[in-house]
C-alpha cells in the first residue's frame, strides 16, 4: 500500500504544537506516562512483569534452559533476549518472522542488561565445560501505544530481579533466585516537533523523527546506547537528553525491587 | 493421548484432582477492551488457561489476491507465547498452531456477518499467555467476545469447550494434569443461541455412550460462559445493549 498522507499532517499539527512546547497528550517535554509495574503475571515463567504506560502494555518473562557452555568460556552460562511484537498489538505490526525492528528492540534491551554485568555468567555454571543455565527473557507487546522500548526494558528488569532458577524441576540442585546485582534503566527520546521529547506515544513516534536510547546502569554507568531513525542531532541535544536520562533513570530504578 | 490407566484420577465418590465432580468447568473469567490500541479485545482466564484475543478492522485486504469479492476474510492467527508453557515454546508458526488458525477462522467465519464488508479483511489475533490444556477453546471463546467487542455484527456467539476422558470415566473440560492422562478428548464449538455447531474436533477412544456424554457436558456448559460474556461486553461497553 502507498503511504498515506495522515503523517504529513500529523507532522505538521506536531510541529504547530512544539512551538508552544506543547503535547498532543497535554505532557510536558520531559514529562512521562504513569509507569504501572505488577511481577508475578505468569505462572509458567519463572520470573515475568507487566508494565502498563499509559495504552501501552508489555510482558517479560524469564525462562530457564540447560545449556552446554561454549568451548571458550566452560564456565559461563547464557544469557539470550527475544522481542515478541505480534500482529495482536497494534495494527502496524504485521504476521510473519520478527521485522528489523523488532529484532532492534530485543537487541538494544538485551544489550543494556548485558553489557551492565547485572547477571553474573559464572554463577549459571552448573559443571564446568558440561552444563550451564541458559536465561532466556522473552518481551511481549500486548499493545503498542508507543515507546516499547522503555516499557520492555523496565519490563525485563523487573522480570529478572524476580526470577527463581528452577534447580528442581531440571534436577540439578535447589530452586533459587538469579542473582540480578544492578538494575541498567532506560530512556528514550524522540525528535517529534523539531525537539526532542521523552517518552513518545505512537502518533509522535509516527509524525517524528530520530529516536535514541540510551540505558544507564546503578551510577549513571552508560550501558548501552541506540540512535535509531534517520536524523542528525547536536552534541547540545545529547547533553540536554542524558541530563534528564540521569533522573529519569534513577527514578524508574526506585520502581523496581 | 496418554492413557496411563493405573494413575488414580477420580476418587470414589466422583471427585476430581482439582476438586471438581466430571460435569464441571474450570472457573471462568471474561472481561472485554484489554488492548486499548486494538479495535475490539477480549481476556479470557479459564483455570489457570489465560488467554488474550485482538481484532483489527474490517480493513483494506491486501494483497489483493486474498480479497473475496463477496465479503470480508477473516484473517485469524493462534500463537501461544514462549512464556506460556513449562518449557519454553519457541517463537514462530508451528504445524499445531496453523492448523487451530485454520479451524478457528472457520468457525468464527460461520457466524461473522462478513457479506456486509466484501473485499475487506478482519484481523483476529490469538494469543495465550498461559496454557493449561483446552487452549485452543479458549481463544475461539475470547475470539468471539473480541469481535463482538469491536461492533462486528454476528448471527451468534461461538463458546467452546472440551469434554474428555479419565480413568474411564467421562469429565468435563479437562485441566492440565487429567490431559496427561487423558484417554479422549472432544473440543467442541457452540452458539449460544442456536445450538449450532461451528467447531468440532477428537481424538482418543470413546464407546457410543461416552461419547453422547461427552457432547451433553459440552452442550451443558456453555450457558453460564455466555453469561459470562454478556456481562464482560456490557461492563466494557457501558452497559447498554
Amino acid at each position: 500500500m502507498a503511504a498515506p498522507p495522515v503523517p504529513e499532517l500529523l507532522r505538521a499539527h506536531l510541529t504547530e504544537l512544539a512551538k508552544n512546547d506543547e503535547r498532543l497528550d497535554g505532557r510536558g517535554r520531559f514529562e512521562g506516562r504513569e509507569v504501572q509495574i505488577e511481577t508475578g503475571v505468569l505462572p509458567r515463567a519463572e520470573g515475568s512483569a507487566r508494565v502498563v504506560m499509559g495504552d501501552t502494555i508489555v510482558l517479560a518473562g524469564v525462562k530457564f534452559q540447560i545449556m552446554t557452555p561454549y568451548p571458550d568460556r566452560p564456565t559461563s552460562g547464557g544469557f539470550m533476549t527475544s522481542a515478541e511484537v505480534r500482529p495482536v498489538s497494534g495494527v502496524h505490526w504485521e504476521a510473519g518472522p520478527p521485522s528489523p525492528a523488532a529484532i532492534e528492540l530485543g537487541r538494544v534491551v538485551d544489550r543494556g542488561i548485558r553489557e551492565s554485568g547485572c547477571l553474573d555468567m559464572s554463577d549459571l555454571c552448573i559443571l564446568p565445560g558440561e552444563k550451564a543455565w541458559q536465561v532466556i527473557l522473552d518481551v511481549f507487546a500486548l499493545s503498542d501505544d508507543g515507546n516499547l522500548f522503555d516499557a520492555f526494558a523496565t519490563a525485563a528488569m523487573a522480570a529478572l530481579r524476580t526470577a527463581i532458577i528452577p534447580g528442581e524441576r531440571f534436577d540439578v540442585g535447589e530452586d533459587r533466585p538469579l542473582p540480578v546485582s544492578k538494575k541498567p534503566m532506560m530512556c528514550s527520546y524522540h525528535r517529534v516537533g523539531g525537539r526532542f521529547v521523552y517518552d513518545a506515544v505512537r502518533r509522535e513516534e509516527i509524525g517524528g523523527a530520530e529516536r535514541i536510547h540510551i540505558t544507564l546502569g546503578d551510577d549513571d554507568h552508560v550501558h548501552s546506547l541506540q540512535k535509531g531513525l534517520k536524523g542528525a542531532f547536536t552534541a547540545d541535544e545529547f547533553a540536554e537528553i542524558m541530563d534528564h536520562a540521569r533522573q529519569r533513570c534513577a527514578e524508574l530504578r526506585n520502581m523496581i525491587e | 493421548m496418554g492413557g496411563y490407566g493405573d494413575v488414580q484420577m477420580i476418587d470414589d465418590n466422583g471427585i476430581r484432582v482439582d476438586g471438581r465432580t466430571a460435569g464441571d468447568i474450570r472457573p471462568v473469567e471474561i472481561r472485554a477492551g484489554v488492548i486499548p490500541v486494538a479495535d475490539g479485545s477480549a481476556e479470557v482466564i479459564w483455570g489457570t488457561n489465560h488467554v488474550i484475543a485482538a481484532v483489527y478492522g474490517p480493513m483494506e485486504a491486501h494483497p489483493r489476491k486474498i480479497q473475496k469479492q463477496d465479503r470480508a476474510v477473516l484473517d485469524v492467527r493462534y500463537n501461544m507465547a514462549p512464556f506460556s508453557t513449562t518449557d519454553r515454546m519457541r517463537p514462530g508458526f508451528n504445524r499445531r498452531s496453523r492448523e487451530i488458525s485454520k479451524v478457528t477462522a472457520e468457525a468464527l467465519e460461520t457466524v461473522v456477518l462478513t457479506e456486509l464488508y466484501p473485499r475487506s479483511k478482519i484481523r483476529v489475533e490469538i494469543e495465550v499467555l498461559t496454557a493449561e490444556a483446552g487452549t485452543r477453546c479458549a481463544g475461539i471463546t475470547a475470539a468471539s467476545v473480541a469481535l463482538a467487542d469491536a461492533g462486528i455484527p454476528m448471527t451468534d456467539m461461538v463458546i467452546s469447550v472440551a469434554s474428555g476422558k479419565i480413568n474411564g470415566i467421562v469429565v468435563c473440560d479437562l485441566n492440565k494434569e487429567e490431559d496427561n492422562y487423558g484417554e479422549a478428548d472432544l473440543p467442541m464449538g457452540i452458539c449460544a443461541n442456536s445450538g449450532d455447531l461451528v467447531f468440532l474436533q477428537m481424538d482418543g477412544d470413546l464407546s457410543p455412550e461416552e461419547f453422547q456424554q461427552a457432547w451433553d457436558y459440552n452442550m451443558e456448559s456453555i450457558g453460564p460462559v455466555h453469561e459470562l460474556m454478556i456481562e464482560a461486553l456490557e461492563k466494557a461497553n457501558g452497559g447498554e445493549s
